[in-house]
């Protein structure tokens, strides 16, 4: 049993944890820097962090040497109980104003919807490498989808707009992965851009054009073709009553996407003072602990959404270099195990995990640098938070197990 | 179950693989953008974020007399503070400060109201803070919210003297004068600024350069820090100002004139400098720093005796018989009569169907010039006068500096008034005035008026044959007054005939007299009727001991005869300077 465990840990792709302990010290250096240079006595982020490492390290090897095959088997009660997971919080009282904690009693909370995320990636896998689908048919892909949205729509309910759009993430690439036809993925996605580009009038009539055209050079049955192109324009025209009915925040958040300077004290004030923090680090940074405008507060959620400002901040350019380095070879080396895998389901798994870290990666730095609105997405290993450290772990540990041809 | 082979083509891999490739390229680039390319734009921004310029004010230049004792000083005084946006319950903080200090709640929300520009900056509530005050507050420091002091240097004042009307004051600025003065871009809301007297004229002196000082806030606007490598600029003081006052002089005349309403001059007829400057009743020098209770400005305002005003250089008052000496020069200079013409005086002079009334009613028998000044005849005057042309009269008065401003070294004076035969016309009509009232003006009276600082200017040229210097406050290099055109033996009957007023026995200045060995005064006395009262007591007069020499010039309003109660005050003057072997270092 032993040996046997000893024998899996040595046939891991252990290289992928360099890149993640380096990313984990990056993230410590940091809330280390703002827990003592803002004289915060623990516990603090820092030490919090560094506690929640316990439980992280103790599911990194659980996952990691759990036998796939007991995971294949029960994946699908263990959806089910993901998806009454995801409705416990709404049981409970609200924490800062969204039910996306559950409180056991723990010194802590916890969030279900850090498990959800990659429950959603298992599910997913099997379903699509048990069955010999005929992916190359559009019908084949709703399935799948109504799996993620299930969870999806209660995460969104919560409201949780980042970790939803997380969960989504891994869906398309995994479709992809598995052989369906973009042409049919871009259907999927059709709708949204239909909804986003109705905000403004010529950007609206681009996205109409653009869509006949892709339409026509697919050469879809002309029913469908017309169905498809008419139902995305209608879609795009009654999005304004939709927009009312969105929560403030939220609107907000969209707003000031398009135009961040727009209100400069409300939700505009995050983008620009984390630009601010980010920018005035320059090549090489400030100093650790010399960050003016993260120990003066000037830079909002610093220890989780906006952590990457306080890095640029006092670490400079080339800290940030390092760290997009780390994690392009992290995700490289995911993509690399998921084509090498030997068979389909641990391939799907680790595309639908890469697909996760990658949506994580990229939508918290670049609502960090001013490209996407104001998510309340934190990046892996280096934002402060106990449920998405865990979370993160578990996940690598995954890696490690599906990444591992020990012939299964 | 697992055994479903990975047939997936390797072009899916390199798709993902391209993809993620360019997320990841599309935030360094960003980064770069950021970091590297904007650099300079975040890092202004970033310090513009957190670095808060604060002046600091620059202590005022002293006030000094003659000898460098210092007049007005600079003490420091704490100055409270509420920052509007920190405030989390004004009524509730005013209510602490109130208890800890003393202060009334009333006053610091008034203040608060009064002051307040920005809810991120400090809004004055309170000056003069003592530190038992800050101690108290300090204790209660838990109880408060935005609320600040500072250090200002404020005015403080030798307390033997007052001086008020000289010194002037200062006030704080606000939007309503800077509004005014836009393009003054040295002044800004609530410095202070020179308002009045030597404070107002010398403000571009007295006033130091502003200091900044740069410190550090966080996110909510709170102070956290100095700034690494950021110098401060220290404020510079502004520069002294030696006055031509004499503070033991001052202290003397104002003793004198304590309680009286009146003016007192003492000045130096070879420089022009001014010992001694009073105006009475005056206010308290201090009156407008520090907290100025209600009650007291109340006080000031509404007193009849009207205290701010400045009596000495803009009071106006018929100047009475010290006059005299303009008409005899006319007389004497123009030969309209001569030294021994006399004039029988019976106490009257009837004029067509109207009787003007010597001063003294038993008359002073046979009259000539030198008598008529020395016994202060008015009946002399009254035949004289009918040689005189109106407008010499006039001209010659401005010769002495009547109707004309002193361009004394303060803000602001009154220029008096010398009629003249278009002036008269003007007022009355061509038809509307005689010779008769020239016999008003012969005596000082009618339609003249000087001030007492024209009389102290006047007196000099007196005492000095024209000799001397404008009157001013601050040792500045002024040229010599215009040289005055008469015979010597004119300015000899004056000099003789005003040293009679102080030593003959009819003479109605010998109450001036200190009676020292080797001293001689001379002078006049005036006693000028008005319609508001008794009549105003003039002297004006200069003692010369060896090399020494001053002029004293003292009016009381509504004060009676001015060789009763004129003349004393201008004794104890001479008395204080020339007993004891006074020094003087006059340059």
């Amino acid at each position: 049993m032993l040996l046997n465990i000893w024998q899996k840990i040595k046939n891991s792709p252990t290289i992928i944890l360099i890149p993640v302990f380096i990313l984990l010290l990056l993230g410590l250096l940091s809330l280390l820097s703002i827990a003592t240079l803002q004289n915060q006595s623990p516990p603090n982020a820092f030490s919090k962090q560094l506690f929640f490492l316990i439980p992280s390290f103790i599911m990194l090897f659980v996952m990691s040497v759990l036998s796939k095959r007991l995971i294949h088997k029960y994946i699908y009660v263990f959806y089910v109980l993901v998806v009454f997971a995801v409705l416990l919080p709404f049981l409970g009282d609200k924490v800062s104003g969204t039910y996306r904690w559950i409180n056991f009693g723990l010194p802590f909370d916890i969030q279900p919807s850090e498990i959800a995320k990659w429950i959603i990636v298992l599910v997913l896998a099997r379903y699509l490498s048990d069955h010999n689908l005929q992916m190359t048919h559009f019908s084949s892909n709703l399935f799948p989808l109504l799996i993620a949205l299930i969870p999806t729509i209660i995460v969104l309910k919560q409201p949780d707009l980042g970790t939803a759009f997380v969960m989504m993430s891994s869906v398309l690439p995994m479709l992809y992965w598995i052989g369906a036809r973009p042409f049919h993925l871009f259907m999927i996605v059709a709708p949204i851009l239909s909804i986003l580009s109705a905000f403004n009038v010529s950007v609206f009539y681009f996205w109409a054009f653009f869509l006949a055209i892709i339409i026509y050079l697919s050469k879809p049955k002309l029913i469908y073709g017309l169905g498809v192109y008419f139902g995305n324009i209608f879609l795009g025209l009654i999005f304004p009553l939709v927009w009312n009915s969105l929560r403030p925040y939220q609107q907000n958040r969209v707003l000031t996407y398009i135009n961040p300077e727009i209100d400069p004290l409300g939700a505009g004030y995050h983008i620009i003072q984390s630009k601010t923090a980010l920018g005035s680090g320059g090549l090489f940074g400030k100093g650790w602990g010399q960050g003016t405008q993260t120990h003066l507060k000037f830079l909002p959620v610093q220890e989780s959404d906006f952590i990457v400002s306080a890095i640029g901040e006092e670490l400079g350019f080339i800290f940030l270099l390092l760290m997009i380095l780390l994690f392009f070879f992290f995700i490289y080396k995911i993509l690399r195990l998921a084509i090498n895998a030997s068979d389909r389901f641990s391939g799907l798994i680790l595309i639908g995990l890469a697909s996760i870290f990658m949506a994580h990666v990229f939508i918290n730095s670049a609502m960090a640098s001013g490209l996407m609105p104001v998510k309340g997405l934190p990046l892996p290993f280096i934002s402060y938070g106990g449920s998405f450290l865990v979370s993160s772990f578990m996940m690598v540990g995954m890696i490690l197990n599906f990444g591992r041809d020990d012939g299964d | 179950m697992l055994r479903s082979p990975n047939t997936v083509p390797k072009t899916k891999f390199w798709f993902l693989i391209g993809l993620t490739f360019v997320l990841h390229s599309l935030l360094l680039y960003r980064f770069f953008q950021l970091q590297v390319l904007d650099y300079d734009l975040y890092k202004q921004r970033a310090n513009s974020n957190r670095i808060r310029a604060n002046s600091v004010p620059a202590p005022r230049g002293l006030i000094l007399d003659r000898k460098g004792k210092i007049i007005v000083d600079n003490y420091p005084t704490y100055v409270l503070f509420g920052i509007g946006d920190e405030i989390i319950n004004s009524t509730q903080n005013f209510s602490v400060i109130s208890k800890a200090t003393g202060i009334d709640t009333s006053y610091l929300s008034i203040n608060y109201k009064n002051n307040f520009r920005s809810r991120f900056l400090p809004t004055k509530l309170a000056k003069d803070l003592t530190i038992s005050q800050l101690s108290r507050l300090e204790e209660y420091k838990n109880d408060l919210s935005g609320i600040i002091y500072k250090q200002y240097p404020e005015r403080i004042f030798n307390s033997s003297i007052r001086a008020s009307h000289v010194l002037g004051y200062l006030k704080e600025l606000d939007q309503e004068f800077l509004s005014y003065n836009k393009n003054n871009s040295d002044y800004q809301f609530g410095d202070l600024i020179g308002w009045s007297g030597l404070e107002s004229k010398y403000e571009y002196i007295l006033r130091g350069k502003k200091g900044v000082s740069y410190y550090q806030v966080d996110a909510y606007g709170r102070e956290a820090g100095k700034i690494k490598g950021q110098k401060n600029i220290s404020a510079s003081p502004g520069n002294d100002i030696i006055t031509t006052l004499d503070l033991e002089l001052q202290e003397l005349l104002e003793k004198e004139l304590n309680d009286i309403k009146g003016a007192g001059i003492v000045s130096n007829p070879k420089t022009g400098g001014l010992l001694a400057y009073v105006s009475s009743p005056d206010y308290p020098p201090d009156l407008f720093t520090g907290l100025i209770a209600t009650k007291d400005w109340e006080t000031v305002i509404t007193d009849k005796d009207k205290p701010l005003l400045d009596r000495v250089s803009n009071g106006l008052y018929p100047p009475g018989s010290i006059y005299k000496m303009i008409v005899a020069v006319e007389l004497l200079e123009r030969k309209l009569v001569t030294e021994s013409w006399e004039v029988f005086c019976p106490g009257y002079y009837e004029f067509y169907d109207r009787t003007f009334k010597c001063w003294n009613e038993n008359g002073h028998g046979n009259v000539n010039l030198e008598k008529a000044i020395v016994e202060s005849c008015d009946v002399y005057f009254y035949q004289a006068i009918q040689k005189v042309e109106i407008d010499n009269l006039s001209e010659r008065s401005k010769m002495f500096h009547h109707g004309k401003k002193t361009n004394i070294d303060l803000p602001s004076e009154m220029k008096g008034r010398v009629p003249t035969y278009n002036y008269m016309n003007k007022k009355y009509g061509k038809w509307g005035w005689s010779k008769g009232a020239l016999l008003n003006i012969s005596i000082g009276q009618g339609e003249l008026l000087v001030t007492p600082l024209q009389v102290a200017l006047y007196t000099n040229i007196l005492a000095t044959r024209g000799e001397t210097y404008p009157l001013h406050l601050v040792n500045n290099k002024l040229n010599k007054l215009n040289k005055i055109n008469i015979r010597n033996s004119t300015w000899k009957l004056l000099e003789k005939a005003m040293r009679a007023v102080i030593i003959s026995p009819k003479g109605t200045g010998r109450r001036a007299d200190p009676k020292i060995k080797g001293l001689d005064i001379f002078g006049k006395t005036g006693t000028a009727e008005n319609p508001h009262g008794e009549p105003h007591a003039w002297f004006i007069g200069y003692g010369l001991k060896n090399d020494k020499l001053i002029s004293i010039v003292i009016m009381l309003e509504n004060g009676g005869h001015g060789g009763e109660v004129a003349a004393p005050i201008a004794r104890s003057i001479f008395k204080k300077y020339f007993e004891n072997d006074y020094k003087i270092a006059i340059k």
